[in-house]
């Protein structure tokens, strides 16, 4: 059966029962199996090579793999498709993406690359989630001055490593585009690194803000062409960002078209 | 400088320094909402206008109150007043 004749044969508040219903029993037990299996795999790794850095990016892999785990739970009610437009490209990057709902987060599992997040501060205080964040070396730039911030970005880039950020601050909830801040185009300027828009549609509803309620849908993460340093090099942090987002409003409202 | 001079010149700093479309920049405009400036780009504004009007504006405590460019405008006017009875 197609999905499209599953969707018209099930009704609509049948398919949101059964799909919460699911992942909700599902993720928990997931995130526990997982999250003990890795912490004492991670141990064992720092047991015996004693290098942080390697121990870093095995947390960092295994942070991804738990995200591509979760996103295959709501399957196939709530359906991720990843599109490269320029998969060529070598890392490091700095991925600049917009920010509708929660899950997005999660989506970054579709990056085949070593990444670390930007996060605003309330994910670093989720018991047990935000401690494994901070040893991944995800930052929080609301929790530091901009020094630190582009010190700490600067390394990362150095040791190969990609960052994402949602320069929005906060989620949207809906398909408007807010405005972004520039702290991390200013690492990817100083740094002379490539920045890749990413662009996330369909997931406003999954879950829509203020609710944890998955709605079922298609989400799209597009990874747009990077804009390379040459390009940006004579631009002001404030040019950078509003050229980068006018991108993605542009892809957006291409896919919304 | 009179003040339609005055106001013009800071519109040029935000056209100048930040290619922010003209048609954008009016006085019920919002500096962080409807021109996209953020934080970083405030410390940028602040050093372009004291280049531009020859002031020095970064330790004002009122600077912080400042949110719309009609903000700005009188802002500026009020420094300018002060500096002409000093």
């Amino acid at each position: 059966m197609t999905q499209v004749a599953q969707e018209r044969s099930i009704p609509a508040s049948l398919r949101f029962v059964w799909l919460n219903a699911w992942f909700w029993t599902i993720a928990p037990l997931v995130t526990i199996v997982y999250v003990i299996g890795a912490a004492a795999w991670v141990v064992l790794y720092l047991a015996v090579t004693r290098d942080r850095r390697k121990t870093q990016r095995v947390i960092r892999r295994s942070i991804s793999h738990y995200g591509e785990i979760i996103l295959k739970c709501p399957w196939p009610l709530v359906q991720v498709k990843y599109v490269d437009y320029a998969p060529d490209e070598a890392p490091p990057f700095v991925f600049v993406s917009n920010h509708r709902s929660s899950s997005d987060g999660f989506l970054m599992a579709c990056l085949p690359f070593e990444c670390v997040q930007v996060l605003n501060i309330w994910p670093t205080r989720i018991p047990v989630l935000g401690l494994i964040a901070k040893l991944a070396g995800y930052l929080s730039p609301r929790e530091m001055p901009f020094e630190d911030y582009l010190q700490a970005g600067s390394k990362l880039l150095a040791q190969g490593c990609s960052i994402i950020a949602f320069p929005e601050g906060t989620r949207s909830g809906s398909r408007a585009l807010g405005q972004f801040h520039g702290s991390t185009f200013r690492v990817a300027m100083h740094n002379h690194v490539k920045i890749v828009p990413l662009a996330i549609s369909g997931n406003e509803n999954i879950p829509k803000r203020g609710s944890a309620w998955l709605n079922p849908g298609r989400v799209v993460v597009s990874k747009l062409p990077a804009v390379l340093p040459d390009r940006f090099a004579e631009m002001t942090p404030f040019k950078v960002k509003t050229m980068v987002r006018e991108m993605i409003r542009q892809h957006l409202e291409k896919q919304a078209a | 400088m009179t003040d339609p001079e005055l106001i013009q010149a800071v519109n040029e700093v935000f056209i100048d320094s930040f290619e922010i479309p003209p048609e954008k920049i009016t006085p019920e405009a919002q500096i962080f909402g409807d021109l996209g400036l953020d934080s970083l780009d405030v410390v940028d504004l602040v050093a372009a206008i004291q280049k531009r009007f020859a002031v020095q504006v970064r330790d004002d405590e009122r600077v912080r109150s400042i949110r719309t460019m009609q903000d700005l405008y009188n802002y500026l006017i009020m420094i300018r007043t002060e500096q002409k009875k000093a």
